[in-house]
């Protein structure tokens, strides 16, 4: 077969839109070689508890139990830190169910990062100013520091802050 | 309207009998990246891997290309995700992490279908079904770690509506206010994790121990996530050491972490938290929610709505004992915002370390105002309210 022809190929989007009920909806859709599926996640602000989820799967040879089931398990779960080791318990760790966990975990990811988005269109244009406003963010959330090559030591934007206690 | 948005890409292609060739794209709101790499088919081996920003936040975030350099050589398999997670997403970056394993599963997806196509040389009727059933549980895919697991999201310039007040503060409950003319108190720090009991811990109990005495801690109390010590281990490590050690288990459920007392029942899977409630009570123990607002803060909470007042609402108050509020390993304002919402509650509050390495213990724990010699003991003193939350590493500085 020529080496230009695609052996497996993979899609996957995940939105999130604001409702008017002050709720926010995040999707996940998957479309690979194999497999074509979805998630919903609907949390709730202000504390973004999840307050429904469901979703279809389908796939060429995973067959996936009660997935009704599976959703109903979420509901109460809070989108936040230490949501992956509840969202992983809850759905468990069985191989057909690991797609399933991982775009929940997707839908989740994309709420905090909607949220983010808010902040980060705050950000200076000019080089020094932007330099700025990241360090503050570090200096604000010390958690950051460390947690990535650009908030590393030796990163010009944690040449002022303080490793955390 | 949608508020964000993320794509991705992932596209497989056998550049030739020994190697796959991998492209993949990640493109959201804030971040546009891509990656290329090159796979043997036969070893599942990482021949090399190129990365390539389109979009980023950071002046810095350039520094995490070289990190994906430390991939090249790695074989694909099972435990792919978990060394990912450690190190490109946490010495690299995460998106790039996230969308590499994503080309880690495609290429496990894609060498399938190579097999298949190979059997079918010698064997052209053979359907792709067919060929799963034969080839059975013997190939396994990828675990695709998230790697983003934590929430350390920038914070916003506004503040969260926090409405008191100091650490050393006691509930208002009709509890006797605790102050510090009381004297000193007995201190322990009621929230540590000791390796290999927590595999996230790099410190073992005698170390730990250690350095509590040495720091001047009046005790230690060792709660390992869903992990149950013995009575007879904790009240050796104690002898051994001379020094006051107690047990707590650090159990996850649906509503987040718990500390228990009391409870010798081990639970390993996640419980909701009524259930959990239900196990502390038949035991007669103590419940308390572990830094309940850890992350919490990280938006702009004046834009989500959350108050002290709104937060205390949430059921899960209605079932715990009493409230971390000064816990090691998360911020200031989300320390202070779960005392706000103690008081609001009129919970009691507790303080603890939450340590990792023996370097942390102490740096909060709970002043309790008589001495604690045993287990039954410390349950009675938490049941009692009588106790307030401190900075304790602080205030041997300040001393010092």
């Amino acid at each position: 077969m020529p080496a230009n022809i695609l052996k497996f190929s993979l899609n996957r989007c995940t939105c999130v839109e604001r409702l008017e009920d002050n709720t926010l909806r995040s999707v996940c859709t998957l479309r690979d070689t194999f497999t074509s599926a979805s998630v919903e996640i609907v949390s709730r602000l202000p504390d973004l508890e999840i307050v429904s989820a469901q979703g279809q799967f389908h796939h060429e040879w995973l067959k996936l139990p009660d997935i009704d089931g599976i959703f109903l398990k979420l509901k109460g779960i809070r989108i936040g830190a230490g949501m992956l080791k509840i969202i992983s318990g809850l759905i468990g760790q069985r191989e057909e169910l690991r797609q399933l966990t991982y775009m929940v975990e997707e839908c989740c990811q994309a709420v905090i990062i909607s949220l983010t988005r808010d902040i980060l269109v705050q950000a200076p244009e000019s080089e020094e100013a932007k330099l700025e406003f990241f360090s503050n963010m570090v200096r604000e959330n010390i958690r950051l520091y460390n947690r990535c090559a650009a908030f590393a030591p030796g990163s010009r934007l944690v040449e002022h802050s303080q490793p955390p206690k | 309207m949608l508020t964000f948005a993320r794509n991705k890409l992932v596209s497989v292609a056998a550049l030739d009998p020994e190697t796959l060739s991998i492209h993949a794209v990640l493109d959201d709101d804030a971040y546009g990246l891509e990656i290329d790499l090159r796979v043997s088919i036969e070893e599942r081996k990482i021949l090399d891997i190129f990365g390539k920003w389109n979009r980023w936040t950071t002046p810095e975030c350039y520094r995490a290309i070289p990190f994906l350099q430390e991939i090249k050589g790695e074989l694909i398999d099972e435990t792919m995700g978990e060394r990912v997670a450690k190190n490109l997403a946490r010495k690299g970056c995460r998106h790039f992490a996230n969308l590499f394993l994503e080309c880690c599963d495609a290429a496990t997806q894609a060498l399938r279908v190579i097999r298949w196509e190979n059997e079918k040389v010698a064997r052209p009727a053979l359907s792709f079904e067919q060929f799963l059933k034969e080839e059975g549980g013997r190939e396994k895919t990828v675990k695709t770690t998230n790697t983003s697991p934590k929430i350390t999201v920038p914070l916003s310039s506004c503040q969260p509506q926090i409405e008191s007040h100091g650490a050393e503060d006691n509930r208002k409950d009709g509890v006797a206010r605790a102050s510090q003319d009381r004297g000193q108190g007995f201190i322990i720090d009621l929230h540590t994790h000791t390796f290999p009991a927590s595999s996230c811990s790099s410190v073992c109990a005698d170390e730990l121990i250690e350095q509590a005495r040495l720091i001047g801690l009046n005790g230690i109390c060792l709660t390992d996530h869903n992990h149950v010590w013995s009575l007879a281990q904790v009240e050796a490590l104690s002898q051994k050491h001379g020094f006051p050690v107690f047990r707590g288990n650090e159990i996850t459920t649906t509503q987040g972490d718990m500390l228990v007392f009391g409870l010798e029942k081990d639970i390993r899977a996640i419980i909701s938290i009524e259930d959990l409630r239900g196990e502390v009570d038949a035991a007669g123990g103590f419940m308390i929610a572990a830094h309940p607002f850890r992350g919490f803060l990280a938006f702009n909470t004046v834009q989500l709505g959350l108050t002290a007042r709104k937060a205390a609402q949430r059921p899960l108050f209605q079932l715990v004992d009493a409230l971390e509020v000064l816990n090691g390993k998360v911020t200031d304002k989300e320390n202070g915002f779960s005392s706000s919402v103690a008081d609001a509650l009129r919970l009691p509050a507790t303080g603890g370390s939450d340590a990792h390495q023996a370097c942390e213990v102490g740096i909060y724990a709970t002043r309790f105002f008589a001495e604690i010699g045993c287990e039954e003991q410390l349950i009675r003193a938490l049941k009692s309210r009588d106790y307030v939350p401190v900075a304790f590493r602080s205030q041997i500085r300040q001393t010092a």
